[in-house]
């Protein structure tokens, strides 16, 4: 569907990994320091992680290093709702990413069932017109992946593969009304520079159906929390797909084809699936009958300011807070419990900064004596939607939405 | 290299007012990776040159360094199978019980070193 054979779009350099890791060995890039190696402990077994420090970032957990892949260190989840560019998460899927970029002879192709296939510059993009910001959350799929039990294989993420931004860009629906959406057309697949070493392996293409990639809402972004995407992260263009998993959203976007049938390439077919059942899950250990590609995020809340382990005054209030967020309902309510589950007392919201955002949630706790607490907090949305209290389990390791528990102790 | 990188930060941080107002042609963003730190698990089992020549082709030690360590034979091998089959590695047939078998005695259930599991029993499915 996609032309490999067609010169991709100008202004690309691809650097090959194998061929200059000696180069790139003996030069001065990366701050010593930071690879003296100091190290992260996740809370499962196999968890060290390195802190390493890329282009564009601050020191992150290194899941992988080829293709990168980097995981937010989650105290940065406590120092406000807008994750900063330099330490959003990174995740590719195949290691032959770009390097380089030149944003004057970038371009996207739109193509397929359309009526004008069109190739528009990142200036004629923005000529469009109708830009759009939206601040919303992006999640891997498979964040928290590390928590399963049983484990499942993947990647070992904590709870570090998500971000909230705020996107600038242009609606997709203006791009694909641009080159004229054709009757019967049924998805959009999105491909971006990102390839995979040998020519053999499944080229990262997500799909999405085209009334969805139509709903005004669906961006092809070229700013995160007003600069520049990092390269990482996608520069120059990515797509935005609110309230819907990272897989959809496309890094380095440089072909859109309209289909007319359900596409269905390896990363969205058998990758990226869930359970076809409203729980998205199965008993623990056994394979779905039946699965459904992956779409919006499940509802989630997390206490941020005060971590696992730590020690409080007894008798003394202790400020508590955290963020929440769901697929797009937008939350309502955030409850917390300092024993373990048995009584919950409401929280006070932050600033609404929109349905696809973190939403911060704040309360106080005074433990009433020395001895250890069992905190949680748990969100529910506009639809009256909540979290589980026991964690749902899918061979893939997706979704995980279990209300977190924070042990510390007063003393 | 060094200052081109340096450059590329400053353009990073320009470049979106620049080609938004039309204005001149823009320099490329460029970043430089770091080195690869992880390396597979040196070993005397056959697979391990093996491994050696044909996963790191593609993918970094990270990727069975970081697997949960009770992952079984059946996984490992359904992995290298994966990765010939459907990401077209070119690992030959012969090869892939030679891998498997490294793979799951260095990285998986077969270790002979086991560190003490914190959890107990590994998943009954593989992928």
């Amino acid at each position: 569907m996609i032309d490999q054979t067609n010169p991709q779009p100008a202004g690309l350099d691809r650097r090959h990994f194998l061929k200059t890791a000696g180069v790139l060995a003996a030069s001065a890039m990366a701050s010593p320091k930071t690879w003296a190696g100091e190290m992260v402990s996740l809370p499962f077994e196999n968890g060290a992680r390195e802190l390493v420090t890329y282009p564009q970032k601050r020191p992150l957990l290194l899941l992988t290093a080829r293709p990168p892949q980097l995981e937010t260190p989650f105290s940065v989840f406590n120092e406000g709702v807008i994750t900063p560019n330099d330490a959003f998460f990174v995740r590719y899927h195949l290691s032959d990413i770009p390097t380089r970029i030149d944003p004057s002879s970038y371009r996207v192709r739109i193509r397929g069932a359309v009526n004008t296939p069109r190739e528009l510059s990142l200036a004629d993009l923005e000529a469009l017109g109708d830009p759009m910001d939206v601040v919303a959350v992006n999640q891997c799929s498979g964040n928290s992946r590390g928590f399963f039990s049983p484990r499942v294989p993947g990647g070992q993420l904590g709870h570090g593969a998500m971000g909230n931004a705020k996107w600038t860009g242009v609606p997709l629906k203006r791009v694909l009304e641009k080159a004229g959406v054709a009757a019967g057309a049924r998805q959009v697949t999105f491909d971006g520079l990102d390839r995979g070493v040998v020519a053999a392996t499944p080229d990262f293409v997500k799909a999405l159906d085209i009334d969805h990639a139509l709903d005004g809402e669906v961006m092809l972004a070229y700013a995160m929390n007003g600069a520049d995407i990092p390269m990482l992260n996608g520069y120059p263009l990515r797509l935005v797909v609110p309230g819907y998993y990272g897989t959809y959203w496309v890094k380095h976007v440089s072909d859109i084809t309209v289909v007319d049938s359900i596409y269905a390439g390896f990363w969205m077919n058998p990758a990226y699936r869930v359970p076809d059942n409203p729980s998205r899950s199965v008993n623990p250990g056994e394979a779905p009958k039946k699965t459904v590609p992956i779409t919006r995020f499940s509802i989630r809340s997390f206490i941020t300011s005060l971590a696992d382990g730590v020690q409080v005054r007894a008798g003394r209030e202790t400020a508590v807070r955290g963020i929440a967020f769901d697929g797009g309902q937008g939350i309502r309510e955030v409850q917390f419990s300092s024993d373990g589950g048995r009584t919950w007392r409401g929280t006070t919201l932050g600033q609404d900064l929109g349905r696809y955002s973190f939403r911060e949630w704040k309360t106080a706790f005074t433990p009433s004596a020395a001895g250890k607490f069992e905190l949680m907090a748990r969100a529910f949305n506009r639809a009256g939607e909540s979290q589980p209290l026991e964690p749902l389990w899918n061979p893939a390791g997706y979704m995980r939405n279990v209300v977190e528990k924070v042990n510390i102790t007063a003393a | 290299m060094f200052s081109r990188y340096k450059h590329s930060l400053v353009a990073a941080t320009l470049s979106v007012s620049c080609w938004l107002a039309g204005a001149t042609p823009l320099p490329a963003a460029e970043i430089t990776l770091p080195p690869e730190t992880a390396k597979l698990v040196e070993s005397s089992l056959p697979g391990y040159a093996t491994a050696l020549a044909l996963c790191s082709t593609c993918h970094s030690a990270d990727y069975q360094r970081m697997q949960p360590p009770n992952l079984p034979r059946t996984y490992w091998k359904a992995t290298v199978v994966k990765m010939q089959k459907t990401f077209g590695a070119p690992i030959p047939d012969e090869a892939i019980e030679p891998i498997t078998d490294y793979l799951v005695k260095t990285y998986g259930a077969e270790r002979a070193t086991v560190s003490p599991p914190r959890e107990r029993g590994a998943p009954k499915q593989g992928r």
